[in-house]
């Protein structure tokens, strides 16, 4: 009786031992693993073992040099809203990528008009103000609807209340292009 | 009699007073919510917490009405009045301003008593546990059910079988005994033993065979990751978009990993999830060095990178790149990814092996609208093919060197 008892155990375990968490067997792992450090692989030449480095301090990448020089502080956003110009012109293609990328960065708060309704719906996410909202006075003591291409951008860059910055996500070309698709929804009758 | 009359009129009267200041109270309150819901909570929580203003417990006691209004009316200005109070709070909150609300009278005092006297929030059951759907039981636990079900068939009939035998007053055999007896009487016979070598090597060769071809295939790998993170809330349920967080998309050979300042972008002010309470979130704290409860990085503070099991991995020999194939080739990550927005546990979909790599080639068409940068090769292609539909292999997607080099 034992026997027979050790035997089921001993099946159930070996059957229940297949499962599909390992990775599997490979060919020749000399070339399917790369010898150069791939970008989210770890080493032991770097004190935080990150494979992935951040440019070196102080340095701009080639083409990056940006026109956009106001700090995120309050003075930095007033500063932006007065003297920032967008160096991308309102035309039909930066629009139409402004559009795009507004659907991605900016919809799932704001909603598809600006108008909050995104699909987060989390408290501290409902409570969105609308872009085209000329009523109540934000920190620059303009409505909504009036926010000038340097506080919108601003906002982007930096974060604003609730809201993150998104700099490590959009390049500024990116970011100007939804400026300019925002200034459109500013315009939208209510 | 008249002094009962007037106690009845008395209590009559003061009943009817107290209801309606009842209704018109709720009334207050009800608006009152409203209003809070529409204005104040990206910025402030009902409880003592720190949002990206203070939390509102108790905040009708600790300033006066006149003063609260005049706060939200136009903080500045109360700040610029030299006003100590305005200009603390100021400070505190790293001068984040508010926004004014110019709201009328009655509004304010709809507000303002639903501030003192918030519902107390009814205490939600969590239901995680139930949530968890019954996903029917797996295929190796049916089989082992048959199994056990089979042996303990044979056992029944073989007592069933020595049980008869005793009543005939034969001699009774055990199992092994009857099954060793079936057994030589079986390989007595010689078409039996071939045809039972012939299905075996069959069997054998289809499962070396199958081992062989799994063989840097992963399909359904499925690691356990250090934070529980669900593509099915985030990318599902909150809608959103894959490249929200996996931005290098679009501009690089890698799909990235989001660092974990993407994660802070919504969780500085959510710490905690539908699902897993604090616990996983926390996770993210723990590596960026944040406070949830001053809702402040900490200073000085390590930074940890968050080890994720990498899942979608071709060998180093084969080239691939990400943004070619979202914007050029105009693809949705679905297409390779599966339904990423409803996996729990993300798995990897497709089996990412050369032949299925060439499969789409050959039977995707290349998208030529809206790509003024080929405009001239895509004429050219057109005249040459005319009319035919053009396939990514036809513009060379499946020669040697365009992934081997």
């Amino acid at each position: 009786m034992r026997n027979k008892i050790l035997f089921i155990i001993f099946v159930s375990v070996f059957i229940s031992s297949c499962s599909n968490n390992g990775a599997g067997y490979e060919y020749m792992p000399n070339m399917y693993r790369s010898p150069s450090l791939e970008t989210y692989g770890k080493n032991n030449f770097f004190s935080d073992s990150l494979n992935a480095r951040k440019p070196v301090l102080g340095t701009i990448a080639r083409g990056n040099l940006s026109s956009f020089n106001f700090d995120g502080s309050l003075e930095g956003y007033l500063l932006a809203g007065k003297e920032a110009i967008n160096p991308y012109e309102n035309n039909s293609d930066n629009l139409e990528e402004g559009k795009k990328l507004y659907a991605m960065f900016c919809k799932h708060c704001h909603g598809e008009y600006g108008a909050g309704g995104g699909s987060i719906t989390h408290p501290v996410y409902s409570a969105i103000p609308h872009y085209n909202d000329d009523e109540l006075l934000r920190r620059c003591d303009l409505p909504m609807s009036q926010l000038t291409a340097g506080h919108l951008y601003h906002a982007i860059t930096y974060g604003l209340n609730a809201m993150g910055p998104h700099a490590s996500q959009l390049t500024e070309k990116e970011r100007w292009q939804i400026v300019l698709y925002v200034q459109e929804l500013q315009k939208r009758p209510k | 009699m008249t002094i009962n009359f007037r106690v009845y009129f008395r209590f009559i009267v003061l009943s009817v007073f107290y209801f309606a200041s009842i209704f018109l109270y709720a009334d207050n309150v009800e608006n009152g919510e409203k209003i809070y819901k529409q204005n104040c909570t990206a910025c402030h929580l009902m409880t003592k917490a720190r949002l990206v203003g203070p939390g509102l417990e108790g905040v009708t006691e600790k300033y006066e009405k006149e003063w609260l209004i005049k706060w939200i009316r136009n903080s500045q200005a109360l700040i610029a009045s030299g006003d100590e109070r305005a200009i603390a709070i100021f400070e505190e909150y790293d001068k984040s301003v508010m926004t004014s609300f110019d709201f009328s009278d009655e509004e304010f005092s709809d507000l303002l008593a639903y501030l003192a006297n918030p519902p107390v929030e009814e205490v939600v059951v969590s239901s995680g546990v139930q949530t968890v759907e019954n996903q029917g039981m797996s295929n190796s636990t049916i089989l082992m059910i048959i199994a056990l079900v089979l042996v303990t068939v044979v056992f029944l009939l073989v007592s069933v079988k020595n049980s008869l035998k005793t009543a005939l007053g034969k001699e009774t055999e055990t199992v092994s005994q009857t099954l060793i007896n079936k057994y030589k009487l079986f390989v007595s016979n010689n078409i039996n033993v071939l045809f039972i070598s012939a299905v075996g090597l069959i069997v054998g060769l289809k499962f070396v065979y199958d081992l062989l071809m799994g063989v840097g295939v992963t399909t359904n790998y499925q690691p356990a990751q250090p934070i529980a993170f669900s593509h099915e809330i985030h990318a599902g349920i909150n809608g959103v978009d894959c490249n929200y967080c996996h931005t290098s998309a679009r501009h690089s050979k890698h799909s990235g990993i989001p660092s974990a300042n993407v994660c802070m972008n919504c969780h500085t002010y959510i710490s905690e999830g539908s699902k897993y309470g604090t616990k996983e979130i926390a996770k993210i704290y723990e590596a960026v060095g944040f406070d949830p409860d001053s809702r402040q990085y900490i200073e000085g503070y390590e930074q940890k990178p968050i080890e994720w099991v990498r899942i979608h991995n071709l060998p180093d020999h084969a080239y691939f790149n990400h943004s070619q194939h979202v914007v050029a080739g105009g693809l949705e990550c679905q297409e390779c990814h599966g339904p990423v927005e409803e996996m729990e546990v993300l798995y990897q979909y497709s089996e990412l092996t050369m032949g299925w790599c060439i499969e789409c080639h050959r039977e995707t068409e290349v998208k030529m609208e809206g790509n003024n940068y080929y405009t001239h090769l895509h004429d050219q292609l057109k005249e040459k093919y005319k009319g035919k539909p053009i396939t990514v292999d036809m513009i060379g997607g499946i020669e040697c060197g365009k992934c081997h080099y």
